[in-house]
């Protein structure tokens, strides 16, 4: 059930990465949906869960929007996974602003990764200015604590019927 | 329990996963000089392990390389010491030969120069007892050689034949007290009887003693003897030695002691007069 969510999930985030680029083709960098799926899965799933789906998530994304190495996102990604995995087996994070906060550490952990990563590799690709950082970091906190507002009340809407 | 376990098997997921994702990126960058990230860090790993092993070959190369040197070298070495042996003895016969030939060039002039025929012959013994001074000779009566032959060597007068076998002979040098020589001083003419002092209380003596010789006669230090021929038994003119001292005057006559010409340790090869002294013709009225 979690692997067919989580493939729900991940293929949403490709069509709404896709429709971003096509819509805002200078700025749909700013919301990643794909890092809110992964961080997502390591809030409800623990840092296994978060770790594969961020590999999952990392890779499709490598693939769709990477750039010439293949890879760096998927391990990016796995890392997020994992360390949301950690903090919500650590720390109770249920309400709206541990999520908000949680959301913009794993985006600024995100891009802080991605560029560490680069640049250990070597591989040219872009940084982001500290404004670009920290509006992508709010962005997706703030983005990501709707989205997932919008999802748990599904759910709790579900179990209620049940 | 359970969860620890599973947070074990989850960081050991997260270390294969990056170590797996490490490798695949790795693969895809261009380290530099057309090798992957990953080749170049596995080849920095691995390359001072590689070198650390060559290193250590070579040393153990080396070593035994030394070792086979060192083996070879003592061999070299034994080799040409017995090289060199070889030729040491090969130079000693040369040598020899060398200096065989020279005496026999002497030997040869001194031939040429004497008007008598004569025969060469080798020493093959020298003094058998301290009493006496001999040489043997490798030559005898089958080479003509006769009793009382005149024995001489390149450098002077040496002896008589004393004593004969069919391929032998023994010669009296001019040491032995026994011996005697008619000689003459050659500047002065005045004459003499030479004869060795050696004998079993002299045997260190090398020196002769002319006897006979006139008080007034004209003799100096220096002065070359010859033989006289006077003896009938040497020739006329073969060098004996050369004055060294004058004693005092005895009566009539006086001493002198003659350093002998010939090289009587040394000689090896001599010339024999075949044949011997001519027997004296006597008169009918002397008989």
């Amino acid at each position: 059930m979690k692997l067919a969510w989580t493939a729900a999930a991940l293929l949403v985030a490709l069509l709404l990465q896709s429709t971003l680029g096509v819509l805002a083709p200078d700025h749909g960098w700013i919301v990643d949906p794909f890092l809110l799926v992964v961080v997502y899965c390591g809030l409800v799933g623990g840092e296994t869960h978060g770790m594969l789906a961020g590999v999952a998530a990392g890779w499709v994304q490598d693939i769709h929007f990477g750039g010439p190495v293949a890879g760096l996102s998927a391990l990016t990604k796995l890392l997020v996974g994992f360390g949301v995995g950690v903090a919500g087996n650590r720390f109770l994070i249920a309400g709206t602003a541990p999520r908000i906060l949680t959301l913009f550490a794993a985006a600024a952990a995100d891009a802080i990764l991605f560029e560490r990563l680069a640049l250990v590799f070597e591989i040219p690709a872009g940084s982001l200015s500290a404004l670009g950082f920290l509006g992508r970091a709010v962005a997706n906190a703030l983005v990501g604590a709707v989205l997932f507002e919008i999802v748990e009340m599904r759910f709790r809407r579900r179990e209620v019927r049940l | 329990m359970a969860r620890v376990i599973d947070a074990r098997k989850s960081r050991l997921l997260l270390a294969a996963l990056v170590v797996s994702h490490l490798i695949v990126i790795s693969q895809q960058v261009d380290g530099g000089g057309g090798a992957s990230l990953l080749e170049r860090v596995i080849f920095d790993l691995l390359s001072p392990l590689q070198r650390g092993v060559a290193t250590g070959l070579r040393g153990a190369q080396a070593a035994w390389t030394g070792y086979v040197d060192l083996r070879h070298v003592r061999q070299e070495n034994a080799r040409l010491e017995e090289r060199l042996a070889t030729m040491e003895t090969d130079l000693d016969g040369e040598r020899q030969r060398a200096g065989e030939a020279a005496r026999l060039r002497e030997m040869l002039d001194l031939k040429k120069a004497l008007p008598l025929e004569t025969v060469a012959a080798e020493v093959v013994a020298r003094d058998g007892t301290p009493w006496f001074r001999t040489l043997t000779l490798d030559r005898g009566t089958a080479a003509g050689i006769a009793l009382n032959a005149a024995v001489m060597s390149p450098t002077g007068v040496v002896g008589r034949v004393i004593a004969l076998g069919p391929r032998a002979a023994r010669v009296q040098l001019l040491l032995d007290r026994d011996s005697g020589v008619a000689v003459q001083i050659e500047r002065s003419r005045a004459t003499g009887v030479v004869s060795g002092q050696v004998g079993a209380e002299s045997a260190a003596k090398t020196d002769l003693i002319m006897k006979y010789v006139s008080a007034l006669a004209d003799v100096a230090v220096g002065d070359q003897v010859l033989t006289s021929g006077l003896d009938r038994i040497y020739p006329k003119g073969l060098v004996v030695g050369r004055v060294r001292a004058i004693g005092p005057s005895a009566g009539l006559f006086k001493e002198v002691v003659v350093s002998p010409s010939a090289r009587f340790d040394q000689v090896e090869t001599v010339l024999v007069v075949r044949g011997g002294p001519e027997p004296v013709a006597l008169s009918e009225s002397v008989r």
